[in-house]
């Protein structure tokens, strides 16, 4: 009984070393502590595979843990926006013509803000912001790393009746936007099977 | 220390560490606010014009949303904007035809060029000294109208002189009417491959002076005296897709090509036949087999034709008597034929008589103005210009204008172009680049580039149509650059004297009618009976006996002139007849190689009366034995990082020889020796170099072939 606990103990350091420590890196892999890249990807693999590209990510994914939100300007509450009664692609315009749904520019912001909560220091900030010619730095919160050669359109999936918050979760239960799905090879193609679309590979690697 | 402080001191280190790392400000980018809405991720096509060549072929350019560095009222920073990513030729275009050739497709990197001039800039070092201050806009403007200004108060607005490539189309209609206006003289050009030569004997045979069209689609039978027409020479893309259409003309239909040089281009290489002919004679060949057609056709020759009879032929070319008879029945059973001289034959003292020769040969044949035939377009007559010798020689002016030409690079060293150009008190200079004569400049004023400007083209040859097309701009500017003709109108308006009734922007001048222009007549085809021009020998710098080589200069497949150096897509471009990139080198006869003792990669010395250069030896079976060939482009001394310092330049030893009725250079006229200086020295870089079909390339040894 002893015994076995011990092991079990030892088995969970290790693991948790691995898990911390990964030095043993590929090329393309994010160092850990590289600030460029979401932090769910240090140590990890650049290859976006079905399993789990390292020992790293398949003890996050066991444990079930988020990653953390990417920092952005500053903590923009999606939560806020929804409950007023904004829709996503009032902000993401490209989502229903183009591949990429895209982050707003302050000129976007502005539109209702010259009139909303003008009050509010944050947007008087803003206000300032727009007069100097200055945008924010967005962070992407959800991205494909090269090396995965996977080509994500959003246009088409809008015109299939997907709901955004499929992939991206439930953003009114959101403030800042962060990871809320893993989106794996198997999330995408278990879809695309429930919903009779191709599962070719050169629907997505091309 | 015991363990658990030691713990603890580094894990306040590392979090204080971490948390200074993030969030400071000053490694933070400006982000500017996007100047348009774009749908991120779709592309666009606009279409523009290709400005690296005189062909005029029009482009579609992809534009998709990125992110840019630019610089907005001063200041550096990232924003997020419509960026042209390709380049292809515009399917709508009557010169390009949806085609775009290697250089055309490398436009694209003349925008986003590291070393791409970003904002204006004054002299604050000695002349040439590469060293500027950044100034304003409105210092910039001021500056220059005070120069101008002082011409004008000194009653010399004569010496005032603007020099620019020698382009068709409305912007250099602008500028003349400007200078005009000011009371300057007309704009002067250069080019170094000029083909004023060609355009001057169509003056004399057709009436037109300008560059003939070729009807290639449908023609049965070319035979080409030196033009690359496929390579370099001219409308090179129109070229190329009616060479495909002509060699595809259905079952038995295969029209045949011969090309006639003493060095086998990408053209040669591609013809049927390659006649091989000793350098300046190509006019001889020409007369020779219009009068072998009259003759076979049972007609008399001309009284002056004696010196052309198939025998004196081959005396004079090298080329047998048999041969000329035998190129003479094909050119005229294969009917439509057309004959088709560019290139070296015209850069000869003789060029003229080359010129007059062929056009002769194709009016014996009767292909002037036929299906499969040469033809002119009709166009609006060129904006008049002046020569750049008349910059040069003579009277200094005290102010030039260098709108994106070189001819410090692009003139014989002889000739003194630098020393000239620095005894010009003030030398402004709207170009992109610091290249060899905009180092002398004191005041840049940085244009835009083509995709960010409004452009224009009136291709002069190419297309059965001449299409004078307008294009806008197809993305924003990155930099504080500003359009030249736009510059030029403000500087006129600011002047004390200001000119009156400007157009507001070269924008509204390119949408305003043009001025009425004298249209040619159509091809008044002057009669002009074989016989009746003198037979005209080339003339050659240096003694045949203590200089034994013909030194070939020839445009190079990637740089053309010389002026596409500086993009390192094209010094990547393997040559396609020799394969060689980033480096120069020269072309010797094989069999010749081997009796000198030269192997490839062998270093040579090419002397010349005038100077000598070292490049690597390339072994080719594709020259003649008495000549070599160096393609121009590398030798740059100062144009960008990719350029400068990089293989040689062939034009600084050429002989100063003029052709004498156009005052351009004679650039096939001189000849070089060659002494076999070392071994090879790696400086000889092949495509693919020496590990596949040519093991022996590897360490300079060709003795095999």
């Amino acid at each position: 009984m002893f015994r076995s606990r011990n092991t079990l103990l030892l088995a969970a350091f290790v693991l948790l070393a691995a898990t911390t420590a990964c030095e043993f890196r590929s090329p393309g892999q994010p160092k850990w502590g590289d600030e460029s890249v979401p932090r769910s990807r240090w140590g990890t693999s650049p290859v976006f595979t079905p399993a789990r590209a390292s020992f790293g990510d398949a003890f996050r994914q066991f444990v079930g843990s988020r990653p953390d939100p990417v920092p952005q300007p500053f903590d923009f509450s999606h939560q806020i926006h929804l409950t007023k009664g904004l829709v996503c692609t009032d902000c993401h315009t490209g989502v229903e013509q183009g591949p990429r749904a895209g982050l707003p520019s302050v000129n976007t912001c502005m539109i209702c803000h010259s009139q909303i909560a003008t009050d509010r220091p944050l947007i008087q900030e803003m206000t300032a912001m727009q007069a100097k010619g200055r945008d924010f730095e967005w962070r992407r919160v959800y991205d494909y790393a090269p090396e995965s050669h996977v080509r994500f359109e959003h246009a088409p999936h809008i015109r299939a009746k997907v709901e955004c918050s499929t992939c991206h979760g439930n953003q009114a239960e959101q403030t800042v936007a962060r990871r809320m799905v893993d989106m794996n090879m198997a999330f995408c193609v278990n879809c695309h099977k429930a919903k009779q679309a191709s599962n070719d590979c050169l629907t997505c690697h091309y | 220390m015991d363990r658990r402080h030691f713990i603890k001191l580094t894990a306040i280190t590392g979090t204080t560490a971490a948390l200074t790392a993030c969030g400071n400000p000053e490694n933070q980018v400006i982000r500017f606010i996007p100047e348009e809405e774009l749908v991120p991720g779709l592309s666009t096509w606009k279409p523009s014009v290709c400005p690296l060549c005189n062909a005029g072929c029009g482009v579609i350019a992809r534009v998709v949303e990125g992110d840019a560095e630019v610089f907005r009222n001063g200041e550096a920073g990232v924003i997020r904007m419509g960026l042209v990513k390709k380049l292809e030729g515009n399917p709508e275009d009557a010169i390009s035809q949806g085609k775009l050739c290697a250089r055309g497709q490398a436009a694209l990197q003349v925008t986003y060029h590291p070393d791409r001039l970003d904002k204006p800039r004054k002299r604050s070092g000695e002349r040439g000294s590469g060293q500027y201050v950044d100034i304003s806009w409105d210092e910039a403007i001021t500056e220059l109208t005070g120069q101008l200004d002082a011409l004008v108060a000194a009653n010399d607005q004569k010496s005032l002189a603007f020099l620019t490539k020698p382009r068709r189309g409305r912007r250099l209609e602008l500028i003349a009417q400007l200078l005009q206006r000011y009371g300057a003289p007309a704009p002067a050009t250069f080019e170094v491959f000029s083909d004023e030569v060609l355009r001057r004997a169509n003056a004399i045979s057709f009436g037109a002076h300008q560059l003939p069209t070729f009807d290639l689609e449908h023609a049965k039978y070319v035979l080409v005296f030196g033009a690359d027409v496929l390579g370099t020479w001219n409308s090179v893309v129109a070229h190329s897709a009616a060479y495909g259409r002509m060699r595809h003309g259905g079952a038995g239909a295969r029209a045949k090509l011969v090309y006639v040089d003493a060095r086998l281009s990408q053209t040669g290489a591609n013809a049927d036949e390659f006649v091989a002919i000793k350098p300046g004679t190509d006019g001889v060949l020409a007369w020779g087999i219009a009068r072998a057609i009259v003759v076979q056709r049972g007609g008399a020759p001309a009284a002056g034709d004696a010196p052309f009879t198939p025998e004196e032929v081959e005396k004079r070319t090298g080329v047998s008597a048999a041969k000329v008879e035998r190129l003479a029945r094909e050119f005229a059973a294969n009917g439509p034929a057309v004959a088709i001289i560019g290139g070296a034959p015209l850069a000869h003292t003789n060029g003229l008589f080359n010129a007059v020769a062929v056009n002769t040969l194709n009016r014996v044949a009767g292909s002037v103005n036929q299906p499969g035939g040469v033809s002119f377009t009709s166009m609006a007559a060129p904006t008049p210009t002046r020569r750049f010798s008349e910059i040069v020689q003579g009277d200094a002016p005290k102010v030039l204008l260098l709108d994106d030409v070189n001819p410090v690079y692009g003139s014989p060293a002889s000739l003194k172009v630098a020393d000239a150009l620095k005894r010009i008190p003030f030398i402004v200079s709207f170009g992109s680049f610091i290249d060899e004569t905009s180092a002398l400049a004191d005041l840049i004023l940085p244009d835009h580039s083509f995709l960010e400007s409004w452009v224009d083209a009136a291709p002069e040859s190419g297309a059965a149509k001449a299409v004078p097309v307008t294009f806008a701009p197809v993305m924003r500017p990155l930099y504080d650059t500003r359009s030249t003709p736009d510059v030029l109108l403000d500087v006129s308006r600011q002047l004390a004297r200001p000119l009156a009734n400007l157009p507001a922007s070269f924008e509204e001048f390119l949408n305003s009618e043009a001025a009425a222009q004298p249209r040619p007549q159509a091809s008044s085809l002057k009669s002009h009976a074989p016989g009746s021009v003198v037979i005209s020998e080339p003339q050659f710098d240096g003694d045949a006996g203590q200089y034994p080589y013909h030194l070939i200069p020839h445009a190079s497949q990637a740089f053309h002139d010389g002026s596409l150096a500086h993009l390192p897509w094209l010094q990547e471009l393997p040559d396609p007849m020799t394969s060689g990139m980033w480096c120069s080198w020269v072309e010797i006869n094989a069999k010749k190689a081997e009796e000198l003792g030269i192997h490839q990669g062998d270093v040579l010395e090419i002397a010349s009366t005038q100077g000598s250069l070292r490049a690597p030896a390339f072994l080719s079976p594709g020259i003649a034995p008495d000549a070599i060939a160096i393609p121009v482009g590398q030798g740059h001394t100062n144009f960008t990082r990719y350029a400068s310092n990089r293989g040689v330049n062939p034009i600084t030893i050429l002989a100063p020889t003029m052709i004498p009725e156009t005052g351009t250079l004679a650039w096939a006229a001189t000849r070089v020796k060659i002494t076999r200086v070392g071994g090879p020295d790696e400086s000889l870089i092949l495509f693919g170099g020496a590990t596949r079909e040519r093991p022996e390339w590897t360490h300079g040894r060709g003795d095999e072939h």
